[in-house]
């Protein structure tokens, strides 16, 4: 038994310096203290907030329920069964709109950024889409589609679609132009220059666009939701509204935050670090 | 026999104040098939415009560029190889995608691609390369990538701007070194660019010197040195024998 044990600390020793020579300065970091350098920042935020909502409800207890009931009420949204019917009804809005708004905005922004005309044509019309506000576009889906599906996926889709165009041009705006002449001098097809050259260049705008586009459609499907449809977190925040249930309203809220925030952790952070994993850690702030 | 020849070619560029100014007027030489033949002239006076137009990143205003196949055919703008300044390697695709991403551009059928990816990193010395990202590599390295994906091609011509301009000395000796081996084991056609006249000496089979702009054929020389070529003396000395019979030392200005 204590043979074995010796012989598997002997293998792991003998891994450990294969990565980490014994005569190399670099030692592998102390794994306790990277996890602690992950999750302390965020968790500090969340304190502060949680703490600075407490301070509010002490002053105004009638207005503002207690973190600890807004939590409870939470916990029991979760126990009941229509919880997560709501849920996915809106977290499907949010996606499909989305996605619809980020295919188009990727094509019209290289389109933009490579064709004067393109650009000539579509600047005004962005333009003028980003003065309207999400709101008017709700509005105007439920009266063009009526209550059903197309609507929140019109609404999210043409409220976000400028502000994902306005990044992507920018981004195309700012290609490497070497790389594109590299691209013409080894004869590359146009899909070959778009897939290979010109989009991997655009991937902080993509994913910048992405949270972006995310919280906006988010902020749009629960306005949509409210008046044109019978299910979905906005619609039962607006019930939770006309009884001025506010802790319902906290819990309801609460809950799509977390949501969003494991989406965010969960999906983009890992797709973004598998898809940058190329790049070399800057750092900028030396100590 | 000429794989291509260049005939009175004319290029105008325009200042940011709308001026316009002459950078080629009249050039007209030629490249020959299975040589090195090295484009020298000063700093500025439009030797990778040259180029460029070659690829067919400018058009050229006036004259004409004629291939020739191995026939000596005059043909439609073939397969050009082309090793730039910089190394232009795409950061996020991987030594052996660079080459890979070459190859499928030029239209090799799939099934040859690793067997040039291969061969062609290990006539450069980074067959165990193939899957760094380029960032992890150094300038020498990174421009070795450049000239395997030149080459992995299997081009009818390479063309060559500067190409060791951007590394030290000592990494240029041995980049020169590899290339001009290549080229006389692979018989490929280069047209080699720079200002550097013992480079040009060291790595010409012939030399087409170019005027300060607007630039214009000033002369036509072999290089008299034996292949295969070696760094020594009488690299400096043709260096040198180039330089009494050019107006190099002159630069061009902007």
């Amino acid at each position: 038994m204590a043979s074995s044990s010796h012989t598997r600390a002997t293998v792991e020793m003998q891994q450990r310096d294969a990565v980490y020579p014994r005569e190399s300065p670099l030692r592998r970091p102390a794994v306790g203290r990277e996890i602690i350098g992950r999750i302390l920042p965020p968790l500090m935020a969340l304190v502060t907030v949680v703490a600075l909502w407490w301070m509010v409800h002490l002053v105004f207890p009638r207005l503002l329920p207690s973190p600890l009931s807004t939590f409870r009420g939470a916990v029991r949204l979760l126990s009941e069964g229509g919880f997560f019917f709501h849920m996915i009804q809106s977290l499907r809005r949010v996606f499909v709109g989305s996605t619809v708004a980020m295919v188009f905005s990727v094509a019209v922004g290289i389109y933009m950024g490579t064709v004067v005309m393109g650009e000539r044509f579509f600047q005004p019309l962005v333009v003028l889409g980003l003065t309207i506000p999400g709101l008017m576009w709700s509005l105007i889906a439920v009266m063009l589609f009526g209550i059903n599906e197309i609507a929140p996926y019109f609404a999210v889709a043409v409220t976000i679609f400028p502000m994902l165009v306005i990044n992507i041009w920018a981004g195309v705006k700012a290609l490497d132009k070497e790389l594109i002449d590299m691209s013409h001098v080894f004869h590359f097809s146009p899909w070959l220059k778009i897939s290979q050259v010109i989009i991997p260049q655009l991937v902080p705008n993509i994913f910048a666009a992405t949270r972006y586009g995310l919280g906006l459609a988010w902020k749009v499907v629960v306005v949509v939701e409210m008046f044109g449809t019978s299910n979905g977190v906005g619609y039962q925040v607006m019930k939770a509204y006309q009884i001025f249930d506010m802790e319902a309203v906290i819990a309801w809220t609460l809950t799509f935050v977390a949501a969003m925030i494991l989406i965010e952790y969960g999906i983009i952070n890992l797709v973004e670090q598998r898809v940058t994993a190329w790049r070399p850690k800057v750092e900028v702030w030396r100590r | 026999m000429a794989r291509l020849q260049v005939r009175n070619a004319e290029k105008w560029f325009q200042r940011e104040t709308g001026q316009p100014f002459k950078v080629l007027d009249g050039l007209s030489f030629e490249v020959r098939e299975g040589c090195v033949t090295v484009l020298v002239g000063p700093s500025g006076c439009g030797k990778s415009t040259v180029l460029n137009a070659i690829v067919g990143l400018e058009r050229l205003d006036r004259g004409e560029l004629v291939f020739f196949n191995h026939d000596g055919q005059s043909q439609q703008r073939p397969l050009i190889g082309y090793v730039f300044q910089g190394p232009r390697l795409l950061p996020w695709k991987t030594v052996g995608d660079n080459v890979r991403l070459a190859l499928r551009g030029a239209g090799v059928a799939r099934e040859k691609w690793e067997d040039r990816v291969q061969r062609y990193l290990a006539l450069v010395g980074l067959e165990e390369y193939v899957t760094q990202y380029p960032l992890y590599l150094s300038g020498g390295q990174r421009q070795r990538v450049g000239l395997a994906r030149a080459l992995a091609i299997e081009s009818d011509l390479v063309l060559m701007d500067e190409p060791f301009a951007s590394v030290d000395e000592l990494t240029a000796r041995q980049l020169r070194e590899t290339t001009r081996r290549l080229c006389e084991q692979l018989h490929r056609t280069v047209l080699f660019v720079t200002h550097n006249l013992p480079e040009a000496a060291y790595m010409s089979d012939f030399v087409v010197a170019l005027t300060a702009r607007p630039a214009c054929v000033e002369a036509c020389i072999d290089n008299p040195l034996p292949c295969p070529r070696r760094w020594g003396p009488e690299i400096y000395r043709f260096a040198a024998d180039l330089e009494a019979k050019l107006s190099l030392r002159e630069e061009a200005e902007i």
